[in-house]
């Protein structure tokens, strides 16, 4: 038969089309981590992208270096500092160290950085640095930096992997296009190839000065976006570790005898956007209400399968002046019926915008619509994908809406600036007024007392719980998975993977 | 060879002219009129309607929707598809990087596709209303059913995890490792591609043995063997070479999901966030190469089926 022939023969061609493939064997201490969006830039000014900076501070040093805690400063590049009483100078020993092709980093190359990402048409920090009046080399070791106004959150904002200290030399020289996809770094490791959209490969810097505390001989950030997927590969032992493992997945890989799941405290905070333009929800008590309604114990549970912890204030726990006192409002679907009630609210109806494909999101969404309706409000929940939420969310067309919050800097003041401070952007969105609270957030920015500052964040953290200005829903671990064989495998809460402790055993 | 039938050669890439221009307006405007900001995105959360502004003006954002198109056609003759907002690179060189590991992938699908298809739709036409057939039939009817994502997921399940014989996702270094990686993902699109072309290949089969020629053949002594192959196959195969041009499109719709999947850094991935990112130099472009590709190879079985057919004038 003819078929039969034809069959074996596509049979055999298939076969011998699948058998060529030849399994590379990757070095023994090459660290292969599986993440699910690859990096879209090496310009440490031209991104805002967490999967950008948690390469960054791979391949880049920083003046100033957060801990592993995420609440202390340690020295980076600037082996110490001194400030000035008025507040206003800052002077930076540098440390004798050198960038991965060997030459020295000096202040001057600091004082460049510091003055690019303020001035840089591209740079998407520049807000950030529009503090520093100038920033100067006093000789090769000694870097001068002068602020237009005392800034209690300078010195942490230097530690931002967009502040990633640069050779001016190598810049001016190579040009600004060079640095998205080879640039040079003084970091634990140097970038050997970037295949865009599949992996950046990375190998051990042999002039950092930390050299002997690196133990791995490189690493592999690899693109795996399905979620399933990727933990696959690390259960099926071709990837060493993976990040963003699925919350519904935890349980099942803790009990894989080959894998450890680490759950590293973040500083992800999940919450309610309340849109305070609708002048229903402009009314203190209707949103007092509406925080009362809410199960919050129920919806981590869901959210998280139990691996995330019941808010209770803006500030994540264990931040920097995190209030643990702060108030938690019980569960009361009844009190919350009756504060509505005394408002003279009746037949509140709120339109909650929820991001398509995000199930996380969705189940929250549901779990909520239910709690509310025995309080007597109906939410109707529509779905659009997340640029266009977004975007909603900045226009105004919204009532309810989630979000979360990651810090990139240990100080409170970013976070706090942008949802109470009355800044440009409507209080993230909420539209929430208290001039007392802003007022508050514009001293605490330049209180240079630590005790002062904390009793302001104190402060301004209870009054917004108090007037509900969102409703803090909760706080979630990092999650990643790593083979056995993986040592010292860490990510601090603001993200910074410690990977310079990494080892493959 | 009659070459007069083949005038259609010449004429064609004139008709594709204004189908080209009608989706480069369409793709340009849809992109933009959907809520969302690639300054925004760009910025992340934490940014100031001011730094906005600023991102915008730096891409040309801030101009008339009218203008930037213009801009955009006038590079676009000149060979420039512009630079991406979210790398900041040339969309000519991103998908440069991105356009073999799809093509890879489709042309693998193709040809899996195939070589499944035709011993199976042929088994099934000659043993018609036999176990045989209703088996095959089952089976294409199956593989229509299950979604590419769940049969991606259990075919690695099986395959990679269970009997480790293909790696879990990726793209591998070398050819040999990119044809090893590319078997799995190849074989998934394959299995629904081929189900579609198994009915249709059958069934003209099947009119094809009880034609008139057929029976012609047969009638002037030729085996059932010879008669199969030399006037029941060829003819039989023309619909399934349009039938495969028709579903390039829905094979390139496909591959977005198969690449997430099986993370092959190829155009759907880059489309897919492009999309979320608002990307629009990457969309429009992207979406502008995927029309090209169904126009051409549109325009190849046309002229396949041209060669094949004695009887078709185009």
């Amino acid at each position: 038969m003819p078929s039969k022939k034809f069959l074996s023969m596509c049979a055999a061609s298939v076969f011998a089309l699948l058998t060529v493939g030849t399994s590379i064997a990757s070095a023994d201490s090459v660290l292969t981590i599986g993440r699910r969006e690859d990096g879209t830039t090496f310009d440490p000014i031209k991104t805002t992208q967490n999967v950008d900076f948690w390469v960054f501070s791979n391949v880049f040093d920083v003046l100033v270096r957060v801990d592993k805690t995420g609440t202390k400063l340690e020295p980076g590049i600037a082996e110490s500092w001194q400030i000035s009483d008025d507040g206003l100078t800052y002077t930076f020993k540098i440390r004798d160290e050198k960038f991965s092709d060997g030459s020295a980093v000096t202040a001057k190359d600091a004082a460049f950085s510091l003055t690019r990402i303020r001035d840089n048409p591209g740079s998407l920090w520049a807000d950030s640095y529009k503090v520093i009046k100038t920033a100067e080399a006093k000789d090769g070791r000694t870097l001068v930096v002068t602020l237009n106004q005392p800034a209690a959150p300078f010195l942490a904002s230097l530690a931002m992997p967009g502040a990633s200290i640069l050779s001016e030399k190598w810049v001016t020289e190579k040009g600004e296009d060079a640095l998205t996809d080879h640039p040079l770094g003084s970091g634990a490791f140097e970038l050997v190839e970037w295949k865009r959209g599949e992996k950046v490969v990375l190998k051990k810097n042999p002039n950092f000065w930390e050299k002997d505390r690196v133990k791995l001989d490189g690493v592999e950030w690899i693109s795996v976006p399905d979620d399933n997927t990727r933990m696959l590969k690390v259960q099926a032992g071709e990837l060493d570790a993976a990040i963003f493992v699925p919350f519904s997945r935890i349980a099942e890989l803790q009990k894989d005898a080959n894998l450890e799941v680490h759950l590293d405290p973040s500083t992800r905070e999940d919450h309610l956007l309340i849109n305070q333009r609708n002048e229903t929800l402009a009314k203190i008590p209707v949103r007092q209400a509406l925080d009362m309604a809410l199960d919050k114990k129920a919806i981590v549970d869901t959210a998280t399968f139990g691996f995330g912890d019941v808010a209770n204030s803006y500030v994540p726990k264990g931040a920097l002046y995190h209030n643990d006192n702060n108030l938690l409002r019980p569960y009361d679907p009844e009190g919350a019926k009756k504060l509505l009630a005394d408002a003279g609210v009746s037949d509140l109806a709120l339109n909650f915008i929820v991001d398509t494909g995000d199930e996380v999101q969705e189940q929250t969404a549901i779990l909520i619509q239910e709690q509310l309706a025995k309080a007597g409000v109906t939410v109707n929940i529509a779905k659009v994908d997340p640029s266009s939420s977004w975007q909603m969310e900045i226009d105004g067309e919204y009532d309810l809406a989630i979000n979360y919050w990651t810090n990139d800097v240990i100080d409170p003041d970013q976070k706090t600036t942008f949802v109470l401070g009355h800044d440009a952007n409507n209080n993230y969105m909420t539209h929430y007024k208290n001039d007392k609270v802003k007022e508050l957030v514009a001293a605490a920015r330049v209180e240079m007392d630590p005790k002062k500052r904390e009793a302001m964040y104190i402060e301004i953290q209870t009054i917004a719980k108090e007037e509900a200005h969102w409703i803090d829903l909760y706080y979630s671990p990092y999650r990643n998975v790593t083979r056995k064989n993986i040592s010292g495998f860490y990510q601090n809460p603001l993200g910074r993977f410690f990977l310079e402790d990494t080892a493959k055993n | 060879m009659n070459l007069h039938r083949y005038r259609f050669i010449l004429a064609r890439p004139l008709q594709l002219l204004p189908v080209l221009f009608g989706i480069s307006i369409i793709t340009f405007v849809l992109v933009r009129l959907i809520p969302g900001d690639p300054a925004r995105v760009l910025l992340g959360a934490k940014s100031t309607p001011e730094a906005v502004a600023r991102i915008r003006a730096q891409f040309g954002l801030d101009e008339p929707i009218w203008l930037q198109y213009v801009y955009f056609v006038k590079n676009l003759v000149l060979g420039d598809m512009g630079k991406s907002i979210l790398y900041k690179m040339p969309v000519l060189q991103l998908i440069g990087e991105r356009l073999a590991p799809t093509l890879l992938l489709i042309l693998g699908s193709v040809i899996l596709a195939l070589a499944l298809a035709i011993p199976l739709a042929s088994i099934a036409a000659t043993r018609r209303g036999r176990l045989a057939d209703h088996t095959i039939r089952l089976i294409s009817t199956a593989g229509l059913g299950f979604p590419p994502f769940w049969l991606a997921i259990m075919l690695i399940i099986v395959f990679s995890v269970k009997f480790d014989l293909f790696p879990v996702a990726g793209y591998g270094d070398t050819w040999g490792d990119r044809l090893h990686h590319l078997a799995l993902p190849c074989f998934t699109v394959a299995l629904a591609l081929s189900a579609v072309i198994t009915r249709n290949l059958r069934a003209s089969m099947i009119a094809e043995l009880a034609s008139d020629h057929a029976t012609a053949a047969r009638a002037r002594g030729l085996s059932e063997r010879r008669v199969f192959w030399r006037h029941v196959l060829p003819n039989a195969v023309i619909p399934a070479i349009n039938l495969l041009a028709v579903n390039i499109g829905w094979l390139i719709g496909g591959t977005v999901v198969i690449e997430s999947v099986f993370s092959i850094p190829g155009m759907g991935q880059l489309l897919v966030r492009g999309i979320f990112t608002r990307d629009y130099m990457v969309v429009q472009s992207v979406a502008m190469v995927f029309a090209c590709a169904t126009v051409i190879v549109n325009f190849l079985a046309d002229v396949l089926t041209v060669a094949i057919d004695p009887r078709v004038e185009l």
